[in-house]
């Protein structure tokens, strides 16, 4: 024992004289208290928002139970509209692709792209029945919520209303076994984040520790739980403005590519791209549309450059209102918006906002972890 | 020598080494060279994501604009999914298999780090392996040892097993399979994990539980279910190597150390006495047989047995390998010629030949450049908390349990005009003093970790040291990831628990140290 404590006191000794703070005699630094703005995006943003997944999700299950239990046009726009529903919270979580959605391989599970439909449309001409054991076992791109999309909309290539008519049987029995897996895996995601990191192991952590307590296995401090929110900002906004919008938009108007929009079979993609940024939001401020002001990403910046606070929250709102605006007077869907001369100049308006958050979020915001004095 | 004498030994040095080091003027020289280093890659450094689960997916910094922008666009190639062909919105994405283990590189390397091992449910015995899994079978005809690769020896290359070949895909399209309607998505076999479990005690009287991974085959495609003993790959001499995914960041780096430096370690028949050898593997280059070299070998740097020389052969290998995308350098399919792949063609009319329609491979040569070139361009974590007083007192233990008899911790990377992988190697990855704790050289690890099969020239017992680097923020860019070369490992402790053969030693004085002890060199590995 007193080897030990001699040792450990030798070593404190000799450190007290070789480190320091970084930031202490540095104006530019400053001091926040990070632990209410964890505690709220972690719980009340994130945690709530899988939440809210699950039960829409649900919501949908039920939806799809109705449909193939009474095969009318009204239960297939509700389910229409159930597919819809539930996707808004998974889009608006891709500001926050880290942890058991990543670890337990639900990103792929519920969201690859693009749909394998050679494998879909052999299954649905070859097969009897389908179980979401089968669907379960079946690889990534003939599930989840593409297929969903697929299966509920048509190949919206003319249209986005596909008739109950057009609808099989066999079809409904293939969407409710994706519906069945679909949800377990919302199901799983939540409890990840609440109950136990792994679902196999009891005595496993509920993920939103690992961010409420740092000093753990994955975040050693506060600062890894913030630059994680900031880095999945940056890079949803990246995604957007650079993968999801430019891809299919093309260099010029004889470039286009109608294949690589995302959710082109529902014609949802500028809520999706919405969505998206609305995620950001959701985060940087760290309350949801039209709740009452909580702790966010902004508040951190706050306490470094308040210019800055409001300049990024702005950049924000302008980034959802130019994406909201590439519909034009004539409620484009993006798929045909990025052939049509008039909606081009509104989406290069869209790209070109979200690229100038990207900088400030990436050169700005990003940079504050250096100048911060951690408590 | 008795453990408690040795622990004696490892304490007094640790506490001597401690004392001198309060005598200097230079608070530094107490510790080890490498302990206050806090960028492991040099200017090839990640930049504000080292504390956070983007640590291992950043570009290194000093990338020119070009060069950023060719691995953007490999950043996008890596997280491609690919199709069953034909698909005829995206062709350019299609030609996934028809056999297969995962359908884009993200899978096998989860954040550009390592996947998450397959965990089992209190009801569960076994867990058939699917697309939630990043590891996969190598497999090949026990053939002996191969001494040094030449013509005569086919360079040493495994032999394949007779309509399977070296890697047991486990996953297929939808009917790559004779009997798909009976088993759809399913490739030459099933492939069920399952875990055995044992106890390690310390000297001191405390446990750790391990596990190891065992896996089941079925349905194997050549036989019928109820002849499953009579397929090749169920017969005596067919030997099995598991192979998790492993982290893609700094392998430009590892790449462009000098070989003689890597070669200077080599110790093959232990002339220092230290009971530690180090052997290089030479492979089968196939970048040099493309370009007519009469003698394509190079030194093995990459994969879990340093059986391929660049991050170029490694990653289109996987490209192929991994998730049967064709490409210019591995332009024939893993399968090709064998019954499965033969009945496939026949029954979906030739849509995956493995060559579009004007016979290029499923990849293009502007794809698997930006692809290979993102996988040599990640830059490397920075440490954390590297002025921690547990860290620092871990680093000293590090050095007294002897890990950096393997875990050698630097080398600086070669400068002046080089090629890597056959292309011109970018100024950003020259000349940089790095820290990846790995001599890039083989060890026998002993029985408990052993294969027991070749490849080149490593033998059942040996696998490459593995680079460090990193290594704390493992469970940050994957919470379920796990560690070694079958993800047995759930902590650095567990892994270090099963070092054996060369590396006992090093176990042995780690587990003769203190639990306040060993807590600090784990610190200091976390650190990394």
């Amino acid at each position: 024992m007193f080897k030990k404590s001699c040792l450990s006191i030798l070593v404190s000794v000799t450190l007290l004289s070789a480190c320091g703070s970084d930031n202490d005699d540095d104006n530019t630094s400053f001091d926040f208290d990070a632990t209410p703005m964890i505690t709220n995006l972690t719980e009340d943003v994130i945690v709530a928002g899988y939440v809210d997944l699950n039960t829409k999700a649900e919501a949908f299950v039920a939806a799809i139970t109705t449909l193939s239990t009474d095969k009318t046009e009204a239960n297939l726009a509700a389910a229409q509209q159930a597919w819809k529903d539930v996707r808004q919270p998974w889009e608006q979580g891709e500001s926050h692709i880290f942890g058991p959605v990543d670890s337990l391989s639900i990103d792929p599970h519920l969201d690859s792209w693009p749909l394998n439909t050679s494998d879909l449309e052999s299954l649905l001409s070859t097969q009897d029945s389908f179980t979401a054991d089968g669907v379960r076992n079946s690889n990534d791109d003939v599930q989840g919520f593409h297929t969903m999309e697929f299966l509920l909309f048509g190949d919206g290539v003319e249209d986005n209303t596909k008739a109950i008519t057009e609808m099989t049987d066999l079809e409904i029995e293939y969407l409710s076994a994706t519906a069945e897996v679909f949800n377990g895996y919302t199901q799983d995601l939540e409890d990840a984040w609440l109950v136990a990191s792994d679902a196999n192991n009891d005595s496993s952590e509920a993920y939103k520790d690992y961010l409420l307590e740092t000093d753990n296995e994955i975040y050693s401090s506060q600062v890894g739980v913030i630059e994680e929110l900031i880095n999945g900002l940056i890079g949803i906004v990246d995604e957007v403005g650079n993968g999801k919008i430019s891809d299919p938009f093309g260099a010029d108007i004889d470039s286009t590519d109608t294949s690589l929009v995302e959710s082109q079979y529902s014609w949802n993609s500028l809520a999706d791209f919405t969505d998206n940024i609305t995620g950001v939001q959701n985060v940087y401020r760290g309350e949801f549309d039209g709740e009452a002001d909580a702790a966010g990403i902004i508040d951190f910046v706050d306490a470094a450059d308040s210019e800055l606070a409001t300049r990024v929250d702005e950049e924000i709102a302008t980034a959802i209102a130019n994406i909201e605006a590439i519909a034009g007077s004539d409620d484009l869907p993006f798929r045909q918006a990025i052939n049509d001369a008039d909606a081009r100049v509104r989406i290069q308006t869209a790209i070109d906002s979200l690229s100038v958050l990207q900088t400030s979020l990436e050169n700005d915001v990003l940079l504050l972890l250096n100048e911060w004095n951690v408590q | 020598m008795p453990v408690s004498n040795l622990r004696l030994i490892a304490v007094s040095a640790l506490l001597s080494q401690i004392i001198i080091g309060c005598d200097s003027d230079d608070n530094s020289s107490k510790y080890p060279d490498y302990a206050l280093v806090e960028k492991l890659g040099d200017t090839a450094t990640a930049e504000n994501a080292s504390e956070s689960g983007h640590g291992f997916s950043t570009p290194i910094p000093t990338l020119t604009d070009d060069e950023l922008a060719q691995h953007l666009t490999g950043d996008a190639h890596f997280e491609t999914a690919f199709t069953t062909a034909p698909n005829t919105e995206h062709p350019e994405l299609d030609g996934l298999g028809p056999v297969f283990n995962n359908q884009d590189c993200n899978s096998c390397h989860q954040r550009d780090g390592r996947p998450s091992t397959v965990t089992l449910s209190t009801d569960q015995d076994r867990v058939l392996l699917s697309s939630s899994a990043g590891i996969f079978l190598r497999m090949s005809i026990e053939d002996g040892l191969c001494d040094y690769p030449d013509a005569d020896n086919d360079y040493c290359n495994n032999v394949g097993v007779d309509g399977f070949g070296t890697q047991l895909f486990h996953r297929g399209v939808l009917k790559a399979r004779d009997d798909w309607e009976e088993n759809p998505f399913i490739g030459q076999a099933n492939v069920y994990l399952s875990y055995e479990s044992s106890t390690f005690t310390y000297p001191d009287g405390s446990s750790v539980e391990l596990k190891k991974p065992l896996f089941d085959i079925e349905i194997p495609y050549d036989v019928e279910a109820d002849e499953q003993s009579n397929s090749s790959i169920m017969q005596d001499n067919v030997r099995f190597s598991p192979r998790n995914g492993m982290p893609v960041f700094g392998l430009g780096l590892l790449e462009l150390i000098p070989e003689k430096d890597i070669l200077a370690l080599e110790d093959s028949t232990d002339e220092n006495a230290d009971g530690i050898s180090g052997r290089a593997n030479w492979v089968f280059d196939p970048i040099k047989a493309r370009d007519g070299d009469d003698t394509p070998i190079s030194l093995g740097r990459f994969g879990w047995k340093a059986s391929t020389p660049s991050v170029r052969v490694q990653s289109l290998g996987a490209l192929r390998g991994d998730m049967g995308i064709t490409n210019p350098l591995f332009p024939d399919e893993s399968i090709a010629n064998t019954a499965l792949h033969e009945s496939y063609l026949t029954r979906t009319n030739n849509e995956d030949t493995g060559s579009d329609i004007y016979g290029e491979p499923e990849a293009s040569q502007s794809f698997s450049d930006d692809v290979v070139f993102y996988a040599e361009t990640l830059a490397v974590p920075a440490r954390r908390n590297i002025d921690d007083e547990d860290v620092l007192t871990g680093s000293i233990l590090f050095e007294q349990t002897q890990c950096t008899a393997c875990h050698t911790p630097s080398f600086t990377t070669a400068t002046g005009e080089l090629s890597i992988g056959g292309k011109d190697a970018p100024e950003a990855l020259k000349g940089q003093k790095i820290y990846p704790f790995t001599d890039m050289l083989l060890h026998n690890m002993g029985d408990e970790l052993a294969d027991n099969r070749r490849d080149f020239m490593a033998d059942g017992f040996e696998w490459k040291t593995r680079p460090l680097w990193g290594i704390g923020l493992t469970k940050t860019v994957n919470p379920a990831a796990g560690f070694l070369h079958d993800g047995r490992a759930d902590t650095v402790e567990e892994a270090i628990l099963w070092h054996g053969g060369e590396a006992a030693n090093s176990r042995t004085l780690f587990a003769s140290l203190s639990e306040v002890e060993r807590e600090q060199l784990v610190s200091f590995v976390m650190s990394l």
